[in-house]
């Protein structure tokens, strides 16, 4: 590894952990799609800067892009609040005009702009080591380094200092605003942050890629935990493998660095999604599959609990009674066998004691409705779930 | 070229009639799909299946290794598809969001699609530079078979459309609804995305990944404002998407170094401030005026209730007061007591008004009628 690759990577990660932070808010406030909005409106703010400043990595450039994202923000939520439309709709019809603008803008004056609509979108990571920070003649690091890393301490100094405030308004607006902090303020906060951020990191790995960083690793460690602090961690963590192991991925294909690490980020989530343990897709269908049978089961018990005679009674009976197809009935009887609830008895079916128990808390649930209670009966009566 | 003379080769040039027609048919099929995403409060779907599609493009041309539009384009319909039901997977099985969804499919799909890009281009043998113009778009390099296909995916949507009219307004509307009565919903739910997803991959070679949204549903919000009904709306969001590609043409044509899917975009988009304001029944302009009028209504009445108040303690209804009395209520300007003198309601005498019999019955009826609905 030579000293631009560890830089590159190094940028990489810092972009990685400076986009998980505010991702993970956006994503719990369920404003993910405003990332996207933010990355593709910041082009006209770097046009027009790029004017003003002739100079890609000027600290005014940014703010003024970084301004851009917050005026989406404030047309989207105007426009939201006149009820014409709603406001996907909005965040719909802002982006794509501002990103038009810019794009015209740049078109208009291709000679004056060195700037390339491709690369506001894609970045181009392998570049960043190339563009020096000169501080007396002496060389510093790559500017990117230190764009980032400015803008990631900030971050992380905003996050331990307000960590509380963002965590109330986040899940609680209403208790944030009777203690006294504006969630207003809050929303603001976190918007520029996010606006900052993306304009940041966009010239290091393009703005598609922001919104992949801010969304992705979040919404992985959220299917993965509901504790926030482990999933701001699991998060970082995510960004900053996907980062690294990105890095390796396009030096192998020899592709773009960007690509790799949003495809990085998409094995990731697609693995969690698939098996994370109670919240993936797979124990999701397994515990709907057991939820269909329990709730067969009930049916069942129910049945039986209310005909005493045989003939209601007999297992060939149930089957074109209830309506249930032979191998649904055989599993929903075995189950009830496998946990002592029935007996059969020369093929006739009688609740046990435990069953008839069984059945009259479950009939007392159905009338009262509490929640959360079927399950700790579930506990107290199972020995094998379905 | 200025805008006329684009109007007087536009018939005569077979690039700039092409790609007219192209833009038209496109900004008339997003216009019309474009309304039910709208509707269904699925607007972003669009931003995320275009960007979800070039995936597709990509493997497709990595397969076939073909340039031919045709193939890249059920390439990407296929990767716009999984995109769609990955999302469809993501919110209904997971508790994220869908927000997070479609920001998650939209940027991991497209990255992957640029990790396939670049992946392509350092290939030896391609002959890969028509890609690049799906980011963007590239309105010239339609060509007539591409308006063909435009134009008969647009005459099928249209038959389907007639044909299920009904059971799509009802889903719209009232998908529960539409279930109990015994609709399809799945099939009428997979029908109605297949159809958004099509038009987005279609639009992708003129307009490209990134811009493709706003073709989809600026029209459709435009023509929301103008109309209550669904047909209507259909039609007017038809029209101003084919309008929106045709001034949009026009423009970048008469201009240098325009590219045309951002100029579409910014007419469709003045399309839509326009229809904000000026919407006679939704447009703020008009909401303005008629909250001032209403404003103004209500202060009038208030004077008058506070005027027969007074009137009702005297046995003379008339019995002259002086204006000075009505300065400390609110509802009280020169102006709307000039209102109420040209109502015939009060009659003024110098610096004295009285309240004349209609207007002391209209006040009584007023405050009647707040009573009865108060009760």
């Amino acid at each position: 590894m030579n000293n631009a690759q560890i830089e590159i990577q190094l940028i990489a990660s810092l972009v990685a952990v400076a986009c998980a932070i505010p991702g993970t808010f956006l994503v719990l406030r369920k404003m993910a799609m405003i990332s996207d909005a933010i990355s593709h409106s910041i082009l006209p703010g770097l046009v027009i800067g790029f004017f003003i400043t002739q100079d890609l990595n000027s600290p005014f450039l940014i703010l003024l892009a970084a301004l851009t994202g917050v005026i989406t923000v404030v047309l989207v939520e105007r426009i939201q609040k006149t009820g014409l439309v709603k406001e996907d709709t909005a965040i719909g019809l802002v982006f794509p005009a501002l990103f038009s603008i810019g794009v015209i803008l740049i078109a208009k004056n291709a000679n004056d702009v060195h700037l390339d609509v491709d690369a506001v979108l894609l970045g181009e990571l392998a570049f960043a080591p190339f563009d020096r920070l000169m501080i007396a003649g002496a060389d510093v690091g790559p500017k990117s380094l230190w764009i980032i890393g400015t803008i990631l301490s900030m971050t992380i100094g905003l996050l331990i200092a307000f960590f509380k405030e963002l965590k109330i308004s986040t899940f609680d607006a209403g208790l944030a605003a009777s203690l006294g902090f504006s969630p207003a303020l809050i929303h603001y906060g976190l918007m520029t942050v996010a606006s900052v951020t993306t304009v940041g990191a966009f010239d290091a790995v393009g703005a598609i890629l922001v919104v992949a960083l801010m969304i992705a690793p979040a919404a992985s460690a959220y299917l993965l935990t509901t504790n926030l602090k482990k999933m701001l961690g699991l998060a970082i963590s995510f960004g900053v493998f996907s980062a690294i192991s990105g890095y390796w991925l396009a030096h192998w294909l020899d592709a773009s660095i960007a690509g790799s690490i949003t495809t990085m980020l998409g094995l990731l989530f697609l693995i969690i999604y698939l098996f994370a343990p109670s919240k993936g897709l797979i124990a999701v269908m397994y515990r709907e599959k057991q939820q269909r049978t329990e709730v067969s089961l009930l049916t069942f018990l129910l049945h039986l609990k209310n005909h005493s005679e045989t003939r209601e009674r007999h297992v060939n009976h149930l089957q074109e009674h209830i309506n249930w197809q032979k191998v649904r009935a055989k599993t929903v009887l075995d189950l009830a066998l496998k946990n002592n609830m029935i007996i059969i008895d020369n093929n006739i079916v009688s609740l046990t004691q435990k069953g008839d128990e069984f059945t009259s808390k479950a009939i007392n649930y159905i009338i009262t409705n509490e929640d959360a209670q079927i399950e700790d009966m579930k506990d107290d009566f199972f020995l094998f779930r379905g | 070229m200025d805008i006329q003379e684009y109007f007087s080769l536009v018939f005569s040039d077979y690039t700039l009639r092409t790609i007219t027609l192209g833009t038209a048919v496109l900004g008339a099929v997003t216009g019309m799909l474009g309304s039910f995403a709208v509707l269904r409060k699925q607007s972003l779907l669009g931003d995320a299946i275009s960007h979800a599609a070039l995936p597709g493009i990509a493997i497709a041309f990595l397969i076939t290794g073909a340039k031919d539009s045709n193939t890249l384009l059920i390439g990407a319909l296929v990767s716009g598809l999984i995109g769609t039901f990955w999302i469809r997977g993501i919110v209904t099985k997971t508790h994220l969001k869908s927000d997070t969804a479609l920001g998650l499919i939209l940027s991991l799909f497209f990255g992957f699609g640029m990790l396939l890009l670049t992946f392509i281009q350092k290939q030896p043998n391609a002959n890969q530079a028509g890609l690049d113009k799906y980011l963007f778009g590239q309105a010239a390099t339609l060509v007539e078979s591409d308006v063909w296909l435009m134009a008969i995916i647009t005459g099928l949507c249209l038959i389907v459309l007639l044909f299920f009219w009904k059971e799509f307004k009802l889903f719209l509307f009232d998908a529960d609804y539409a279930k109990t009565l015994g609709f399809n919903t799945k099939f009428i739910d997979i029908l109605i995305t297949s159809f958004i997803v099509l038009a987005i991959v279609l639009g992708l070679q003129t307009v490209g990944v990134v811009l493709m949204s706003a073709m989809l549903l600026a029209p459709a919000a435009a023509a929301r404002q103008w109309t209550n009904s669904l047909s209507k709306m259909v039609l007017l969001a038809a029209i101003f998407g084919a309008f929106s590609g045709v001034f949009g043409t026009a423009i970048s044509a008469s201009q240098n170094n325009l590219s045309t899917g951002p100029v579409i975009v910014i007419v469709a988009s003045v399309f839509v401030i326009f229809s904000f304001i000026f919407s006679p029944s939704r447009g703020l302009l008009f909401r303005q005026i008629r909250f001032i009028s209403n404003r103004r209504d209500l202060e009038q009445q208030k004077t008058l209730a506070f005027m027969y108040h007074i009137a009702e303690t005297h046995e003379n209804i008339s019995h002259p007061h002086t204006i000075k009395i009505l300065n400390n209520f609110q509802g009280y300007t020169r102006k709307t007591l000039q209102k109420l003198v040209d109502k015939d309601y009060v009659t003024l005498d110098g610096t004295m008004w009285s309240l004349t019999e209609k207007g002391f019955e209209t006040a009584a009826n007023l405050y009647n009628q707040q009573a009865i609905k108060d009760e």
